[in-house]
């Protein structure tokens, strides 16, 4: 029997404690990932590069460390994978789109990667996403839809899907996405595993490939809290390449992982996070509630407000980016992106400064809620996992469309930069998972990782791998 | 002077058929042939002024009209004399399966020798109350040098009149002058 490192089921944790012990050599968890990821590859198509060279040189560079009985680094020998706007250096960053496919090769690994690189994990590749961020189903024209390891009709949510699937189906443990509007938890949701969305500007985005960015987050994945935390603050620090990132010192999580703080005030939000979504993705979240003892219901007063402003926001910042790649590109583009991209940067300033406006009032309005409370919780998305093609869904008994609607409770959130995990329960539509959100004041996500690892330790929430035959 | 000779807006509105017949197909040799063949020619379109018959020629050799079918509603033609006549057209134009509605006005002269010429047109559209998305993005564009491929036109204009509805309740905020516009901020 092999090792359970070098398993699908095996977190983070598991695999840099048999590394670091010496009992696994990282080069065997190296190949057997890739093992792994040719093996379902076309059942998931969640890898669109497999940097198979790197993550063996790194293995390498990890065993010959610990041969020479050097530290080799907190994550020695796990194995990750990026969404693929991440700047890898060597490869082409995709950003999803055909549009960047005759772009020079990366020169230098985005701030995150290098950090991970640094902690002695190994880059396994990048991963599928929707175009430009600009999604939430990740199915993606250019390089075929990614397909959900929990069923493989169905999405894996999107923009960040390969990164949710490549986690979900037990190839990498860990993956790095970003979320603008909600592209790590909406596919958090929809694969049932944890994110993690920090405050705004928690987290550089060096090297990332920018799509909003009075929006833009980078985040991880993961299958345990653990994983999650131990990968979030690997990646806090200031950058002076990412002119939004913080000065403020890095707040780890993982050393008080195991107790749930003290006196926590939780709440459940009302009124337009509790409806409009599948009655069963609102019992998901009201039973998080109730396993935290929450007894309070909150409103956020015009959350429908945030969304349109987020929306405007991202359509003309979005639009203003690819100025020039519309220009000279717009056949290569994915035709809805494109004119969703094109509206946006024809889209009037007023518009714009309006929704900016009222986003620094709304911050104002939502920080004096947080006086009083400390977590809040609400679904991640309004369905479980759609179809992969699913134009429509029933909501409140009215028809409406999948793709622009599916982040109707994560966008108010992103919009002001407030710190989520989506927290997985499982089985929560049929046999489909739902995410929901724990919420909190910005720089709270020490706070909010404790609540999930106390969610997880309850058994309420969990993330097993999704392992495809 | 004889207005409105009956044999001369007949022979006119054969003359204007073939004309309507070859704009339709932009076929550039046969249009130019309608046209005074002069640098006095003037010809004002929606968006653009052409002097003289060599630019006019040029401009329509560039710029394929955008609209996939076009339907004249009226036609005027009038004559004044045997050699002066206007003729004035409220047509409509369809453009990304939008229609639109479209006036051409053209002044005509019995050059000696040669027969009947434009000497003077101008395209115009009524300016309307509440203008459609379409006709904003496409003029938004043309000044930004971002042009719309007119097959990508009609996904634009739905997705600014969807996102229009969405601003709609936002502008009708009344936010206070003090209220931060700045695009960063910290969270």
């Amino acid at each position: 029997m092999s090792h359970p490192a070098l398993s699908p089921e095996a977190t983070a944790t598991t695999i840099r404690a048999a590394v670091r012990s010496g009992a696994v050599r990282a080069t065997a968890v190296a190949e057997a990932a890739l093992a792994r990821i040719q093996a379902t590859h076309e059942k998931v198509n969640a890898f669109t590069t497999v940097t198979a060279e790197r993550a063996l040189q790194e293995a390498a560079a990890v065993d010959t460390a610990i041969a020479a009985g050097r530290d080799p680094g907190p994550l020695a020998g796990v194995p990750y994978s990026v969404k693929n706007l991440f700047d890898l250096a060597g490869t082409t960053t995709l950003a999803g789109s055909k549009v960047m496919s005759a772009s020079a090769p990366a020169t230098r690994d985005a701030t995150a990667v290098a950090r991970l690189k640094a902690s002695g994990a190994l880059c396994l590749g990048a991963v599928n996403m929707g175009e430009f961020a600009y999604d939430f189903v990740t199915e993606n024209v250019f390089s075929g839809p990614t397909r959900n390891p929990r069923d493989l009709t169905r999405s894996a949510g999107g923009s960040s899907g390969g990164s949710a699937a490549s986690v979900t189906a037990g190839l990498v443990p860990l993956s790095l996405g970003t979320d603008t509007n909600g592209s790590i938890r909406v596919p958090s949701s929809f694969c049932g595993i944890w994110g993690l969305k920090p405050t705004y500007g928690r987290l550089s985005r060096a090297g990332a490939f920018p799509f909003v960015a009075s929006l833009d987050h980078i985040g991880p994945f993961a299958r345990s809290v653990e994983d999650l935390a131990l990968a979030y603050d690997l990646l806090q620090g200031a950058d002076p390449l990412d002119p939004v990132c913080t000065s403020r010192a890095p707040e780890p999580a993982t050393a008080d992982l195991e107790s749930l703080p003290t006196g926590l005030r939780i709440g459940l939000l009302d009124g337009y996070f509790a409806t409009g979504g599948d009655t069963r993705v609102h019992a998901a979240a009201e039973a998080v509630a109730q396993a935290l003892g929450a007894v309070r219901r909150i409103e956020l007063p015009d959350a429908g407000l945030a969304r349109s402003a987020a929306f405007l926001i991202t359509a003309s910042e979005g639009g203003q980016l690819h100025f020039e790649r519309l220009r000279k590109q717009a056949a290569d583009f994915e035709p809805i992106i494109r004119d969703r991209l094109l509206a946006g940067a024809l889209q009037p300033a007023a518009w714009y400064l309006q929704a900016q406006r009222f986003r620094a009032l709304w911050r104002e309005k939502i920080h004096a809620i947080f006086r009083d409370v400390d977590v809040l919780i609400a679904p991640a998305t309004p369905v479980p996992a759609t179809v992969l093609g699913q134009e429509k869904m029933m909501l409140n008994g009215t028809e409406q469309l999948v793709r622009p609607n599916l982040g109707v409770f994560t966008q108010p959130l992103s919009f002001i930069g407030l710190p989520v995990v989506a927290a997985p329960t499982q089985n929560a539509v049929g046999s489909l998972p739902i995410g929901v959100q724990l919420i909190g004041a910005p720089w709270a996500e020490a706070s909010l990782l404790r609540v999930a690892r106390h969610l997880e330790k309850s058994g309420l929430c969990a993330a097993p791998a999704a392992v495809i035959a | 002077m004889k207005i409105n000779d009956p044999d001369l807006i007949a022979q006119l509105t054969v003359w204007h058929d073939a004309y309507e017949k070859a704009l339709a197909t932009n076929d550039v040799a046969t249009l130019s042939q309608f046209f005074w063949d002069t640098p006095h020619t003037v010809r004002f379109g929606l968006f653009e002024q052409t002097y003289g018959a060599d630019a006019i020629n040029e401009f329509r050799k560039a710029s394929p009209p955008a609209f996939t079918e076009r339907r004249i509603v009226r036609r005027e033609i009038c004559t004044f004399g045997s050699d002066f006549a206007t003729i004035m057209c409220d047509a409509v134009v369809v453009v990304a399966g939008e229609p639109r509605p479209n006036r051409q006005s053209q002044s005509l002269v019995n050059i000696p020798g040669k027969g009947w010429r434009i000497v003077a047109a101008h395209v115009s559209a009524p300016l309307q109350p509440n203008p459609p998305w379409g006709p904003y993005s496409e003029y938004a564009a043309r000044n930004l040098k971002l042009s719309i491929h007119p097959s990508h036109q009609a996904g634009v204009t739905t997705n600014l009149a969807r996102t229009a509805a969405i601003a709609a309740p936002l502008m009708a905020l009344n936010l206070p002058d003090a209220a931060e516009p700045a695009a960063t901020f910290s969270a």
